[in-house]
């Protein structure tokens, strides 16, 4: 990602819109009984589209805004988001995202490890209550959640940040000509 | 170069999860001024976002309430039954109370006894995304005369209380977070536990400390304690409703029962509460 002022500015925006969404909107609607998390899969979006770099610091900006937001320890959002963004941005920069499926399902994975991560620095912290089995339908339909969440957001983060990207070579197969008789 | 290039990706990353650390640490040792101000600068954005985004979240609730309406309705029907048995019973009830009230002279109209309480009502503008941190944020702040511990209300029923306030707004723990523990009591038996949610369902609080001696069936209603003793004293006023209980089952090997109890107030679906403001402190 070839970062201009112009370019921070849409990344810092696209951050705020994102969390203030997650918070006044997707945390307050219910499908099945569970809240999609929009953050997770917004990160894993920069990270894919920006590398790895991007992804580590808009995830952990992002965090940092949400647990400022949410007057909750601070730090805990930073760090599982900054780990998520880092492995979305290692994801591209390793291999070539060849299906439109890819962003889908990095968003769908990510977000269970996001959510897992959250579950693990909670559980470091201390819980004090027993927990409920229901939990892991909150993760699985979490991350369900992300995979068609994930997929519009992609295309719409790929269309915004359009002149940051550096754009890779289309691999296109040739195809092979055809003998007459053979 | 490209090594280069590495290594200062490496040192980045290492930063960013010191800073985490860093900023996890200050959080426990209690300083969270910077928290407090852009809470303070972005609550009325939040508050506006609320109320734009109200409608689509409209539409997605309908979508999901259509999926449980048909759950709800013959476990309404049910309910109505009881409900009906039990006016019945409570109307001889009053009677026979006012009767014995004349025989002692006591007050007919005996005050609340959370009347020292001020009710104020606000908006809940935003929702932790995860499961393991369960609160909300209300349009509610120091200037409406918000304090930390008061206790906040819905229409139904308890809600949970005041963990942290700003200027403009303020944190509410629900009762299904896991730091929440409200003492409780079933009436009309009046035994006396204590209220603790179970992490991941929201439709179920756990009624702990029950003598597994003392009888508790499903339907009876759980309400707040209030106690007070020795100088120290429960945030929440005795007599809140807090919900009902689904059932009562004996732990094997322990003295203790342990009682599911279904809160009255929707506490995935909150919209408008009323903070108990200005109460006597402990």
């Amino acid at each position: 990602m070839i970062l201009t002022p112009k370019i921070v500015a849409r990344v810092v925006l696209i951050g705020l819109v994102g969390v203030l969404l997650q918070l006044c909107f997707f945390s307050r609607v219910e499908l099945f009984h569970v809240s999609p998390d929009l953050l997770p899969a917004l990160v894993v979006c920069l990270g894919l589209l920006g590398g790895s770099m991007a992804g580590a610091v808009s995830g952990f900006a992002i965090g940092l805004f949400l647990d400022c937001l949410l007057v909750e320890a601070l730090g805990i959002s930073s760090l599982v988001l900054l780990g998520v963004g880092y492995l979305a941005g290692l994801f591209r920069e390793r291999f070539e995202i060849h299906s439109s499926l890819v962003p889908a399902l990095l968003c769908m994975g990510l977000t269970l490890l996001a959510e897992l991560g959250f579950g693990a620095v909670q559980l470091l912290l201390g819980v004090d209550a027993p927990l409920s089995v229901l939990i892991a339908r909150d993760l699985l339909l979490k991350s369900v959640y992300a995979f068609f969440l994930g997929w519009p957001l992609y295309l719409l983060l790929r269309r915004i940040l359009r002149p940051a990207l550096v754009e890779e070579p289309k691999v296109t197969r040739r195809r092979q000509p055809r003998v007459l008789g053979a | 170069m490209y090594r280069k290039q590495v290594r200062r990706r490496r040192a980045v990353l290492a930063l960013l999860i010191v800073t985490s650390f860093v900023l996890l640490t200050l959080t426990y040792q209690g300083s969270n001024g910077f928290q407090g101000g852009v809470s303070a600068v972005f609550s009325p954005v939040q508050s506006v976002a609320d109320r734009a985004l109200k409608p689509a979240r409209d539409l997605v609730d309908w979508f999901d309430e259509t999926f449980d309406a048909k759950g709800e309705n013959s476990r309404l029907k049910s309910q109505l039954i009881t409900a009906r048995k039990e006016a019945v019973a409570a109307q001889e009830a009053l009677q026979e109370n006012a009767q014995l009230r004349k025989l002692v002279e006591l007050d007919s109209n005996p005050p609340l006894v959370y009347t020292n309480y001020r009710e104020v009502t606000g908006r809940v503008i935003a929702r932790s995304p995860t499961v393991w941190r369960s609160s909300v944020t209300i349009d509610l702040g120091s200037g409406d005369g918000v304090r930390v511990d008061d206790p906040v209300i819905s229409g139904a029923g308890v809600v949970g209380r005041i963990s942290s306030v700003g200027p403009g707004s303020s944190q509410v723990m629900l009762l299904t977070d896991h730091a929440s523990a409200v003492s409780a009591k079933v009436v009309p038996t009046g035994v006396q536990g204590v209220i603790k949610p179970e992490v991941g369902n929201p439709e179920d609080l756990i009624l702990d400390f029950i003598d597994s001696t003392r009888k508790i069936h499903g339907g009876q209603a759980v309400v707040t304690a209030g106690w007070r003793a020795q100088g120290l004293a429960s945030h929440f006023p005795p007599g809140l409703p807090l919900g009902e209980v689904t059932s009562a089952s004996i732990l094997e090997q322990e003295a203790n029962q342990q009682v599911d109890v279904r809160p009255y107030a929707d506490l995935r679906n909150l919209d408008i509460v009323q903070v108990l403001a200005g109460g006597s402190r402990p």
